[in-house]
């Protein structure tokens, strides 16, 4: 196993050499708002409200907190807790995250939790991991046993690749992940998504993304599923 | 390095198996778009099928029978061992009862043939009847047509009777690309809405993509999305659906969730690791046993 984690970063590190330039990772908060259109098959056309928070305590440990009220009545938060280790080519991070989404309209809850890790550079960025799931029953009866359903190990992945420098006004990336900032899916069931941000000054920042997410990508007999389109502003700090 | 050679091989060769045909013609662009018929498209070629043929009413002629259920045989032209052996042990039992496969009845293309002469698919009376759902091996590769011309139906409902006493309704659903898509789970609630209040003595659903993600004892097969694994399982619970049973996973697995009874059952393939089949005897409660296929 160590040979081959020595191998990974290997070959991340020598991407690294061509692909990163320095001044990569600014610590700075941010407050994120925005708008989303979302339409999948199960719960049909729908809007969502996104909020999110980036708190940098110190230059190895900083702190997410996201929260969406979705039309579908569903509410998703999530926290992430990150240690980085700055390499002398890029940044290391230790990804603990805990999400929660509230399904009301189910009357279920979907709680997740997982342990990764995960380097970025200017060019980009990888996550590896593994997560927890359980799907709790709101209309519990305390005298069975089908109160939840634990789905213990999944792998959770994240890869997203930038067309610029991480520390520059404007970007655009590309991601194929089975993750996102307020679900993990299951890991034969990955999403692919866009993302693009512009500076408006010091402060502003004018953010977009698209995801696309298909099933029966591995059944080999893929349809689309769901897509969502989303921007807002965030605010820098 | 020589490991790291070999798991490369052997990932490229699980890659190509998982996409190759009985011609092994590699067929990658079913991971990203639909090759054939669509599941809306699928359901909506069945509904006008079963609005033509009617309601299916099996008379049991006795409030107690019993289900003989497999899944996941995937058979090709020279490896159908334990089917043969299923529809054996089938046609063999006395009483009155019927079978349920739950999907990937072949492996591959071209060999709907070799099924029809096990499973005698035209000839079966209505006291003596196979009922089948789709397995994405059964449709992929554009193979719809071909299981259409020999099933008729991929999703559909029928009840079990004695005499005009209402016994059992059975439910079967296209999950065959990991997606039961909108116009079936809109039929599905309509349907459960209404037959729920018929006083059925046990509804049952079966159908081929499990919901749940216990364990990765399934390989590369997917589930459903988790908005459609949310709405499934509150539906199926709302209108008081008492057992779920599906295969595509490979390994037994029996959860409870919401009451709903999920229950996926051990592959009939041959030569796999713990292969097993279920005889489900019907009354007023359900009760279940697994018997192993025999090992050569």
């Amino acid at each position: 196993m160590k040979k081959y984690l020595c191998s990974l970063f290997c070959v991340l590190g020598a991407v690294g050499m061509l692909a990163a330039e320095p001044g990569f990772g600014t610590r700075e908060y941010r407050l994120t708002v925005m708008g989303e259109y979302s339409y999948n098959k199960t719960w049909g056309h729908h809007g969502n409200l996104d909020v999110q928070s980036l708190l940098p305590f110190n230059d190895y440990f900083e702190m997410e907190a996201k929260v969406q009220l979705s039309s579908a009545n569903v509410y998703s938060g999530a926290l992430q807790f990150r240690p980085k280790f700055e390499l002398p080519v890029g940044e290391m991070f230790i990804e603990t995250d805990l999400y929660y989404r509230a399904v009301v309209r189910n009357q279920l809850g979907d709680l997740t939790a997982a342990l990764g890790v995960g380097y970025r550079m200017d060019y980009v960025s990888v996550t590896l991991g593994m997560y927890g799931r359980v799907f709790d029953d709101w209309k519990r009866d305390w005298h069975t046993n089908d109160t939840y359903v634990v789905e213990p190990f999944n792998l959770l992945y994240r890869v997203e690749v930038f067309c610029r420098p991480q520390d520059t006004n404007w970007n655009l990336s590309f991601l194929f992940s089975n993750i996102d900032d307020y679900q993990m899916e299951r890991m034969w069931q990955p999403l692919f998504g866009v993302g693009a941000w512009c500076d408006l000054g010091d402060n502003w920042r004018l953010v977009f993304g698209a995801q696309c997410k298909p099933t029966g990508m591995f059944h080999l007999d893929a349809t689309f599923y769901g897509a969502t389109f989303r921007t807002g502003f965030t605010y820098r700090f | 390095m020589k490991d790291m050679k070999k798991i490369f091989y052997i990932a490229v060769a699980v890659v190509l198996a998982a996409c190759a045909n009985d011609d092994t013609v590699l067929d990658m662009k079913g991971m990203f778009s639909p090759q054939g018929e669509t599941v809306n498209v699928r359901f909506q070629q069945s509904k006008t099928y079963n609005d033509s043929v009617g309601d299916i009413h099996l008379n049991m002629q006795a409030d107690d029978y019993v289900i003989y259920v497999c899944t996941d045989s995937h058979i090709t032209k020279k490896a159908h061992r334990n089917l043969d052996y299923f529809v054996a042990q089938y046609d063999a039992a006395n009483g009155p009862k019927m079978a349920l496969h739950l999907g990937d009845l072949i492996d591959a293309q071209k060999n709907y043939a070799c099924a029809d002469s096990i499973l005698h698919i035209g000839t079966r009376t209505q006291a003596d009847t196979l009922f089948i759902t789709p397995g994405n091996h059964d449709i992929y590769f554009k193979q719809w047509s071909v299981y259409r011309s020999f099933f008729k139906s991929s999703a559909y409902w029928f009840d079990t009777r004695n005499g005009n006493k209402k016994l059992d309704l059975f439910i079967c659903l296209d999950s065959a690309e990991g997606s039961l898509g909108t116009e079936q789970t809109k039929w599905l609630k309509d349907l459960l809405a209404e037959k729920s209040q018929e006083g059925y003595r046990h509804i049952i659903v079966f159908t081929h993509t499990h919901l749940w993600k216990l364990d990765s004892s399934q390989g590369h097969t997917s589930n459903y999305a988790l908005e459609e694994t949310y709405e499934l399982t509150y539906t199926l619970a709302k209108y008081g659906v008492e057992y779920v049973w599906s295969g595509h996973q490979h390994a037994r697995q029996h959860v409870t969730f919401q009451g709903v009874q999920y229950m996926v059952l051990d592959a009939t393939k041959d030569d796999e690791k713990g292969q097993h089949y279920m005889t489900v005897a019907m009354g007023d409660e359900i009760n279940y046993a697994y018997f192993a296929y025999p090992q050569l």
